[in-house]
């Protein structure tokens, strides 16, 4: 049969000159598609003579089998060289355009999930407020220290009748008396994450940053609860090898007052670190019986005291504070801490960030790596 | 790691002590480590050990409220009450001046003040001393404590400070011929020069020292004065000390940038009883160690002494907030270590253990310090240990966050995360901004919240939006990289009558590229975050150019801007070339965000494309595609490929929900189009 040889070289011809699996899906939708080819050979059969039709129709079959064959192989052959190309790995992938996220930025996602999970709601509350939410309602009276000029901005603004004048918020702190005042009855569980200021802007403070401020209030709530609660966090966000310690403090909206201390992440709480070669110090040569001592080996860790870093200020919250968010502190007690942002992010393990002011420079240069 | 911040509000002090002088007055079998650890957990956080020869100082913090234990003496006090809880021996050698063997010739000054500077004055002088070096104990002990040696006079009143935790001061006694002092509050002005030779202009309201002639001759609390100081000539001295106001203090101190360790003392209120001591002790030093005589009486101006306080403190109250249960005699025991008298007392009629009361004593240089029952809770479990106590977690219960602000958060980070993943750089910047700033972007400085106090005209007032800060960035990093992309979302201040400033967020977008590229940034922003109903339209915005300004609307209200900055505000920031800029109210964006696209059921029939170039002539694309969506029921959507001198090329898809249409079918219609648009 004339035809068959013909398709069968045209169709050599054709699959020679492909190279990719599209125009081979083309040629078998060509040959062997509903409306292909054999299709229509198989077709044709109805005018085929009935004593020819048997032989016809063995030959059309095996034109099908024969070029299913080939396309088969064909199909074969073009997965084997795809897939044999050698290319130099090593070269650089495509390249995307990237952006960034400021650091402060990462810091708050993760500390507002790692409260979330113990069920303490973040709120925002103003950053911008009178001296009473700011001060005398935390049991500041107004010759405290802090209150004057040189602690805290104050708004040229005239002055609320009830509440003072405006200030420019120095801590979060504002926020326990606004949550207690929003919620009127405890149980209360807050962060409060805004910016602060104060006047201070030199090589190691800017003037403005933020806080993270954690409320609990409710019946029966003790020290216990406060020094549990910073230890999850602690160990949520620096590392579950990390351990808390508190130590006596003094602030005013906090009875007792504590500051809160994480065991240092480079001499692990040790306050030692082993000597290294090239941090010797030439002035304190080493004598034999320097060497034979063990304990000379090691140097006192410069990060941090005696193994120990401070996080930041805690305590339980001050009968005068819950009176004046009209809490009753003869039923309820509480605890509250209001912990700086850029401190606890710039102390995380390979952060590496050690100058403040660079966070607020906007310099692309440094924003970029985050 | 230094403090970057002191948290929350206070006002600390540092002091050094070595470890022989502590010894004087501790007797103990601790090691100078030991000290450190034990004091910082439940005492004076000792934040350095250093080991000099044979000895050690001590690097001591001390909170404000604790003044009575910035002394070597009051940390051996602390010491005593805190060691034996950790197995050492602590036992405390009683500092006891004896008093000074008077004469009974009447005190030779005539001095007045005023209750409302001093709480006590105490005055004494003696004849013949010999002034010179100090022993070898003295110079030593005040040079590991961070102070300089000068003579001998000088020497004993700093040593005394140190020892006692109280200020004094030492005046040549021939140099106040008029033999008067009149303590009163300065007038706004007056100069004085300070025993370094500077003068200082006085803030007015301080508290000074008058001669009687109007020559101040001390600035007491704070600083000596040149005119009246011990010289190398002097033969006879008044050695001096008074309780001051400490509001004062801190005031005169501050204002005048005059941080001496005596203000730093003097503003927290040491104990107008202490003061004695530190007197007594003085004079003991300065017979001792310069031969000074007593020849008159001493005085004491002291009103109304200082008298202790008690407190009523119920045992439940200490189990309560203290999480555990402390042993009676325990409570008793730490209380009687840190020098208060505890008496118990028990009502019969309440069931034992909320009956059990204490009556507890403070003594005078506590009595600023404990006021309320916490205070009392405090010292105990201090002592006790906080690391003895258990950690829990706070018992946990559903707090309903306002899902107004659960969602303003939540579509923030959305935004934040788009935006960095299109390339774009997230900035945070000041709050506030300088004069400069504001009216290079011709922007109304009276808009603006002013602060009373800056510290630098750079950070003067509050931003009513972000964009200025943004094109500051563009403006200093330019060069450092070809294209530059920031945004911020932060809070602004707007001013409001009468009430605090509306504290608004706003997403801000400021560019170095073109207006192609902001609008694609804020329309993809929108598409991701699923908001669909808003328009951008031409409209005017003071900061920017003309012909390339739009503004955002939603609902016919305008939600935000875009374009180039306009000419004025380039020449005014001299940036060096075209800045885009957007601000939109996040408010918007948050309440328009959709979790979940709409569904549309996918078109089945095939899409034909077309494409055309058409000259415009005047129309916009915007009317162009309102136009040609209008004219014809095939065409599905167009697309912009390109602009070319005036032509402007466009691909029209057409397809059909019900049937595949023909090639031919499409081209009627893109013609039915074209004409529709001539």
């Amino acid at each position: 049969m004339n035809i068959t040889k013909s398709i069968l070289q045209t169709l050599g011809k054709a699959l020679t000159a492909i190279t990719s699996l599209a125009q081979l899906d083309s040629l078998h939708t060509k040959y062997l598609g509903r409306n292909g080819e054999i299709n229509a050979l198989f077709e044709d059969m109805k005018s085929i003579p009935s004593e020819e039709k048997k032989e016809y129709g063995k030959q059309v079959n095996e034109l099908k089998q024969s070029v299913v064959a080939l396309l088969s192989a064909k199909r074969l052959r073009l997965i084997a060289t795809m897939g044999d190309k050698k290319i130099d790995v090593t070269l650089p992938g495509k390249e995307f355009t990237k952006g960034s996220l400021h650091p402060v930025t990462y810091a708050i996602e993760e500390i507002s999930g790692i409260f979330e999970k113990i069920g303490f709601i973040r709120m925002s509350y103003p950053e911008i407020d009178w001296e009473f939410f700011s001060f005398e309602a935390l049991n500041m009276p107004p010759e405290h220290p802090a209150r004057d000029d040189f602690e805290t901005f104050f708004v040229k603004h005239p002055p609320h009748k009830k509440y003072g004048k405006m200030v420019l918020t120095p801590h979060t702190s504002n926020g326990q008396i606004r949550e207690m005042m929003r919620l009127g009855k405890p149980p209360m569980r807050m962060i409060n994450i805004g910016k602060t200021y104060r006047p201070n802007w030199d090589a190691s403070h800017v003037p403005m940053f933020h806080q993270f401020e954690g409320l609990c209030i409710d019946t029966r709530i003790n020290i216990t609860h406060l020094k549990g609660t910073i230890d999850y966090f602690a160990k949520a966000y620096f590392g579950q090898d990390r351990e808390t310690r508190l130590r006596p403090f003094h602030f005013q909206f906090t009875e007792p007052s504590f500051e809160v201390d994480i065991t240092c992440d480079i001499c692990k709480g040790t306050g030692y670190v082993k000597r290294s070669f090239d941090s010797f110090d030439g002035e304190h040569s080493r004598t034999a019986q320097d060497k034979s001592a063990q304990d000379d080996l090691k140097v006192k860790c410069k990060l941090c005291k005696a193994g120990w870093l401070e996080l930041g200020g805690t305590g339980m919250i001050h009968p005068n504070v819950l009176a004046a968010g009209g809490v009753d502190s003869d039923i309820y007690t509480g605890w509250a801490f209001g912990f700086g942002i850029e401190r606890v992010m710039m102390m995380k393990p390979n952060v590496g960030l050690n100058n403040v002011r660079v966070l607020y420079d906007g310099d692309i240069r440094v924003l970029e790596q985050f | 790691m230094t403090a970057i911040y002191e948290f929350w509000n206070n006002f600390n002090m540092n002091i050094k002590i070595s470890y022989d002088w502590l010894l004087e007055y501790l007797d103990t079998d601790a090691t100078p480590e030991e000290l450190q650890k034990y004091l910082s957990l439940c005492g004076p956080s000792v934040e350095t050990v250093e080991k000099v020869g044979k000895n050690f100082v001590f690097d001591i913090e001390v909170t404000s409220n604790r003044v009575d234990m910035a002394s070597v003496y009051g940390i051996a006090q602390e010491a005593q009450a805190i060691l034996p809880r950790f197995g050492k021996r602590a036992k405390l050698r009683e500092l006891n001046p004896k008093a000074p063997k008077v004469s009974l010739n009447p005190f030779p000054l005539e001095v007045s003040t005023q209750p409302n500077l001093t709480n006590r004055v105490l005055a004494i002088v003696l004849t013949d001393v010999k002034i010179g070096e100090s022993p070898d104990y003295i110079k030593r002990r005040l040079e590991l404590s961070g102070m300089r040696s000068l003579n001998n006079l000088v020497d004993i009143t700093n040593y005394v400070m140190l020892e006692t935790g109280h200020p004094c001061h030492v005046f040549d006694y021939d140099r106040i011929p008029t033999k008067k002092m009149i303590i009163r509050e300065s007038k706004k002005g007056e100069k004085i020069t300070s025993l370094e030779n500077k003068t200082y202009a006085l803030p007015g309201g301080d508290s000074v020292i008058d001669d009687g002639n109007g020559t101040i001759i001390d600035l007491p609390g704070i600083i000596g004065t040149s005119n009246s100081i011990v010289v190398d000539s002097t033969k006879n001295i008044l050695f001096f000390i008074e309780n001051n106001n400490p509001v004062k203090m801190r005031h005169s101190s501050m204002s005048l940038g005059i941080r001496t360790d005596a203000a730093s003392l003097n503003e927290k209120g040491p104990d107008p009883e202490r003061a004695f001591t530190a007197f007594l002790r003085g004079i003991e030093l300065f017979q001792e160690v310069a031969h000074g005589q007593v020849t008159s009486k001493y005085l004491d101006i002291y009103p109304s002494p200082r008298t202790e306080t008690t407190i009523k403190v119920y045992l439940k109250d200490i189990h309560r907030i203290m999480g555990i249960i402390v042993d009676e005699e325990e409570i008793i025991s730490i209380l009687s270590h840190l020098g208060f008298k505890a008496n118990r007392h028990e009502n019969p009629e309440i069931a034992y253990p909320d009956g059990v009361y204490f009556d507890i004593t403070i003594p005078t240089s506590r009595v600023d310090d404990i006021k309320i029952k916490e205070d009392i809770v405090e010292e105990i479990a201090r002592i006790y240990g906080y690391h003895n106590l258990p950690n829990n977690i706070s018992p946990l219960v559903f707090i309903k966050q306002p899902p107004e602000i659960e969602h303003l958060f939540a579509v923030q980070y959305k935004a934040k995360y788009f935006l960095k993943h299109i390339g774009l750089h997230e900035c945070m910047n000041y709050s506030m901004i300088s004069k400069n700033l504001i009216e290079s972007m011709g922007m109304v400085l009276k808009d603006h919240l002013k602060l009373a106090n800056t510290i630098s005209q750079e950070i003067e007032y509050m931003r009513i939006s972000l964009i200025p800060s943004l094109v500051k960035n563009i403006k200093e990093n330019t060069g450092k990289r070809d294209m530059l992309r920031f945004f911020e979302i932060a809070k602004t201040y707007v001013p409001r009558k009468d009430d605090l400033p509306g504290e608004d967020y706003k997403l801000s977008i400021a560019t170095n590229t073109d207006f192609a590229d902001i609008k694609g940034v804020i329309t993809s922003l929108f598409e991701d975050l699923k908001i669909t109903d808003y328009q951008i339209i031409p409209g005017k915005d003071d900061m920017l150019a003309g012909g390339e300004s739009a503004v955002i609307l939603h609902n016919g209200k305008q939600v935000g801007i875009m374009g180039k900055l306009n000419a004025h505000i380039v020449q005014n920031m001299d940036l060096s070339d075209s800045v885009y800029v957007s601000e939109i109210t996040f408010d918007f964006i948050a309440n328009q965000y959709t979790a979940i696209g709409h569904y549309t059921e996918p078109n089945h029939y095939a899409v034909v494309k077309l494409d055309a170039t058409i000259e415009p002539q005047g129309s916009s694309y915007k009317d162009i595609e309102t136009t040609a969506l209008k004219t014809s029921s095939h065409l599905q959507r167009i697309t912009y490929i390109g602009s070319y001198q005036n032509n402007i090329s466009l691909r029209f898809y057409f397809t059909s929900r019900k049937e595949n249409i023909s090639e031919e079918i499409a081209k009627k219609e893109l013609e039915k189009i074209l004409k529709a648009l001539i």
